[in-house]
């Protein structure tokens, strides 16, 4: 019987700084054995528990799409302990990966509708690999009218700037990119995420809203979606929670009877008002 | 006793109703025989909750800590010098507490008696007049309070608050014999694989659950040593040497501090007796800096000050 | 197997039997308490004991666990085999295991490591003739002479001990043992009416359905900061509760800077201030108050809705190991009379 708690093991294949403190990289990892890779099935939104023997595990949302077979990428604050030791590996070093978990986005809601995702910092990790998985050609017919408005503090901290270069260059996608505060080489919108979402004002016709950033960035933003007519079912967030075993068993991550790791991360605004306050 | 409750009563209703406080803490019954409780009053209708008896064991400094307001607390001598020592340590603003102190003569060591009721079950139970009687299924037996302390209380040199608000009763009579640690000599004779031995013993039955460290009053660290994990000083799986370095280094982080009330003992689910390491402490402190802690909320912390003419002769 | 009995003699001699067999578990004196230790006397087990200070949990799961050994080229999980039994578990403990069976094995992820100690356990229990009278397992649909979680029930009949296997497991156990005789109806009746009159004994009433009807709206409520005043957060109550479950799992190098070590899973407590606290410094529970809340309502509210059952055996350990005397019966009283 598969031991749920046995990492399988990756190799790093490349790592990306993302931002200019340095502090957030991209891992792409190739598993060892492509049966653990076939195993590996996962949907946009999960997350999966990396594990360095010697040092612990931490949880990580997927940040690369699905459709990418031969390896899967994570991007990694470095915070504590389990972090700051990833941070220090380079190509070839080996990492271990236990997961997928959680429930992901739902997709099949999503197939149909259009698609307006509003992401802030760090959090954009999970957001990325759907918005990837959306274009990919094999998918974007599946899909309504994608509207993306991602920021950042500074033009420093945006990560994932290869992405959005290339994303700026399609026309099936509205892309908006803000910063909190420019800098001397800053040409593009500055403002908080919220403000740039009211201006952008997304219709809420057939649309799912997607949030994902710092609490204070979902606490202004979802006022401003219920404005425009999203319903409450219509907003989906992905929570972040101190999580350990990813199965439901430790303990730790439950908001009221749910556990965040294993009846979420991911939650519609309407399961959210429905749960206690406890996050 | 039942005097002294009726005092403490007519004071916390007074306190509460001349709104001098906005909370009282003490001690009302507990939920089994032969227990009290920390009690917590805010309604001067509310005060005939409370009791004084040497069943108010728990020390109730801890939880001024983390509570904010005009608060009184009947205190016994050694809750107060942990409250006073808290005060030092900037923990507690001095004019935020109205210090009530009662006469104590030591509190009930449950663990002893336990010893002398071998797991028979009792039915009811009175501690009056430096007396224990308990009663059960075909006994009744009845013994003298003075041999059911525990060793803080047993050694005791400040039975009633040294700096106060406000006294009830008259303060306890010292006992007369300074504290001569005997027994911390007693285990400094044995030897080193004597003394290897016993905690290997005793901790063994550790379960690291660190209720000593919350029921301390001065364990009030917002990450404690054993959390850290940048640097990783603790290690959370059982190995002994783990389990006696949380031990050994909390009470040198008291070292000073400590006033042996006991409450670290008696929060222990297992029975260990943690107040050997606590009483050698207490012992070099009073021997190597002629210091007790907790008597002068403004003096600066023992470890925190230090002074050209501090002994040193023990400095080779 | 038709019910046996079996002199206290020779019960010890049975215990002994066991031994030479198997790995036998039993309450053993460790300083001021009681825990479950492997005896290598049958006369080592300290039947008089009324309740362990620590309950059996620690024997399907461990305060530590070794999931992993690893030493930079693989890892290999460590293989407990061989069967043992677990001798003089009182019927709420009994309980408790299948309380904890729901959480550790489920559907999506079956249990390996706590599945593997279940297994190879036989579960030997003992009724209660004299329960303590802060016990309240009938309160929560116990009894003192419950079968749950057992393979085999002792009662104590005075002289010796109606024996009656439970389970397939049990047979197994107690077959072809010439130490056992049979039973006869007179010894049966008296087992039955020992378990009647010990289940009088303990007629506790808690409001226990009140609560479950209510408890789910009952988070907001102002009361949780009052019944949570005199916690110091020791999480003591949560290190003896028989159906605690919380851990963490850690890593542990046999050197620094070396490449081998285990990945273990320890205890740990939803009481702990940092139990719930974020990287990013956000801690959803930041008091007591919320912790208490947590600990109430998880055992019995949330597990309720996510298994059918409350994760409270009524044992009483919290209660009489809290140092400040929090009965968790004065909370489920007043919580249900709210």
């Amino acid at each position: 019987m598969q031991n749920p708690y046995e990492p399988q093991m990756t190799v790093i294949e490349k790592t990306i700084t993302e931002n200019q403190a340095g502090d957030i990289r991209t891992f792409q990892f190739r598993f060892r054995e492509q049966a653990a890779r076939d195993a590996f099935q996962f949907v946009c939104g999960q997350f999966a528990e990396l594990s360095l023997w010697g040092v612990g595990e931490c949880p990580i949302g997927i940040a690369s799409s699905p459709m990418d077979q031969d390896f899967v990428q994570f991007t990694v604050k470095r915070m504590g302990v389990v972090t700051t030791a990833l941070h220090r590996l380079r190509e070839g070093n080996a990492v271990g990966i236990r997961g997928p978990y959680g429930n992901g986005y739902p997709m099949d809601r999503l197939a149909g509708s259009n698609i307006v995702i509003v992401a802030g910092g760090f959090a954009f990790t999970t957001l990325r690999s759907l918005t990837n998985y959306v274009l990919h050609p094999d998918n974007r017919a599946r899909f309504g009218k994608v509207t993306i408005i991602y920021g950042a503090r500074s033009p420093g901290e945006l990560i994932y700037k290869y992405d959005l270069e290339r994303w700026a260059t399609r026309d099936d996608l509205d892309l908006h990119v803000t910063v909190d505060a420019g800098d001397d080489s800053w040409t593009g919108l500055v403002g908080y995420v919220p403000s740039v979402l009211k201006d952008v004002a997304p219709s809420a016709d057939n649309a799912l809203a997607l949030v994902c950033g710092p609490p204070i960035m979902i606490r202004f933003s979802i006022p401003v979606l219920l404005e425009l007519g999203f319903t409450p079912e219509c907003i989906i967030n992905s929570l972040e929670m101190r999580m350990k075993c990813g199965m439901g068993k430790c303990g730790r991550c439950n908001i009221g009877g749910k556990y965040v790791c294993k009846d979420g991360p991911v939650f519609t605004y309407a399961e959210l008002q429905a749960l206690p306050a406890e996050y | 006793m039942q005097d002294l409750t009726m005092q403490l009563r007519d004071t916390a209703r007074s306190l509460l109703r001349d709104g001098k406080v906005g909370l009282v803490i003490g001690y009302e019954h507990g939920s089994v025989l032969l227990r009290t409780k920390p009690c917590f009053v805010r309604n001067a209708d509310d005060t005939d909750r409370l009791v004084w008896s040497p069943l108010c064991e728990n020390n109730i400094a801890s939880y001024l800590l983390s509570i904010k307001g005009r608060t009184a607390v009947f205190v016994k001598g050694c809750d107060a010098r942990a409250l006073l020592c808290a005060i030092s340590e900037g923990q507690i603003r001095r004019e935020d507490v109205t210090i009530v102190a009662m006469p104590c003569e030591g509190v009930l060591d449950r663990r002893k008696l336990a010893e002398r009721l071998q797991g028979r079950q009792i039915s009811g139970g009175t501690v009056q007049d430096g007396k224990v009687t308990v009663v059960g299924q075909g006994f009744s037996e009845s013994y003298p309070l003075s041999e059911l302390l525990p060793v803080g209380c047993v050694h005791c040199t400040h039975r009633t608050a040294p700096v106060f608000d406000i006294r009830i009763g008259d303060a306890a009579p010292e006992i007369e014999a300074i504290d001569d640690y005997a027994d911390v000599k007693a285990f400094e004779a044995l030897s080193p694989d004597e003394k290897r031995a016993y905690f290997r013993q005793e901790l063994a039955s550790c379960i690291r659950c660190f209720a000593c460290r919350q029921a301390c009053p001065l364990c009030y660290c917002v990450e404690c040593f054993v959390d850290q994990t940048q640097p990783t000083w603790y290690h959370k799986t059982g190995d002994l040497s783990d389990t006696l370095l949380y031990h050994v280094v909390r009470a040198l982080h008291l070292a000073g501090r400590c006033v042996g009330c006991g409450a670290c003992s008696r929060a222990c689910p297992m029975g260990i007796d943690l107040t050997v390491l606590n009483r050698r402490l207490l012992r070099d402190v009073q021997e190597l800096y002629n210091y007790v802690s907790g008597l002068d909320p403004e003096a600066a912390p023992l470890l925190s000050a230090a002074s050209p003419d501090d002994p040193q002769e023990f400095i080779k | 197997m038709d019910a046996k009995v079996i002199t206290k003699e020779k019960l010890v001699e049975l215990l002994d039997q066991f031994i030479r067999d198997y790995e036998v578990l039993a309450p053993v004196r460790q300083g001021d308490a009681v825990v479950f230790g492997q005896i290598q006397r049958g006369s080592d087990a300290a039947l008089d004991v009324k309740r362990t200070t620590m309950s059996p949990k620690g024997a399907f799961f461990p305060q530590e666990e070794v999931l992993f050994i690893f030493d930079g080229v693989e890892a290999q999980v460590p293989t407990e085999s061989g069967a043992r039994v677990l001798f003089g578990v009182r019927p709420c403990d009994g309980r408790s295991l299948t309380v904890l069976d729901k959480v550790f094995d489920t559907a999506e992820y079956p249990t390996v490591y706590y599945g593997n100690q279940r297994e190879r356990t036989f579960v030997v229990g003992v009724g209660c003739n004299q329960p303590p009278d802060t016990c309240f397992c009938t309160a929560l649909g116990g009894e003192p002479f419950g079968k749950a979680g057992l393979d085999v029930l002792l009662s104590d009949l005075g002289d010796r001990y109606l024996v009656e296997a439970l389970t397939e497991k049990g047979e197994r156990l107690l077959e072809d043992s010439a130490l056992l005789q049979d039973a006869s109806e007179e010894d049966i009746k008296e087992g039955k009416i020992l378990a009647r009159e010990a289940r009088e004994k303990l007629n506790v009433d808690l409001h226990i359905e009140e609560l479950k009807a209510k408890l789910g709206g009952m988070f907001e409520d102002p009361i949780w900061a009052e019944i949570s005043m005199s916690c110091l957060g020791c999480g003591a109550c949560t290190y003896v509760c028989p159906t605690c479950h919380c851990f963490d799992i850690v890593d542990e190098l046999v050197e620094v800077g070396g490449n081998s070590g285990r990945r273990v899973r320890v205890w740990d407590s939803c009481q702990y201030p940092l139990f719930t606290h974020h990287a990013s410094g956000h801690n959803p529970r930041p008091s007591h108050r919320e912790r208490m809340r947590q600990r109430i309502m998880h055992k019995f509210s949330y597990y309720v809705n996510n298994f059918g059952v409350i994760a409270c055996v009524g044992c009483a350990r919290c209660l009489t190991g809290c140092p400040v005397n929090l009965d968790i019966r004065e909370v489920l009283l007043t919580l249900a009379e709210r």
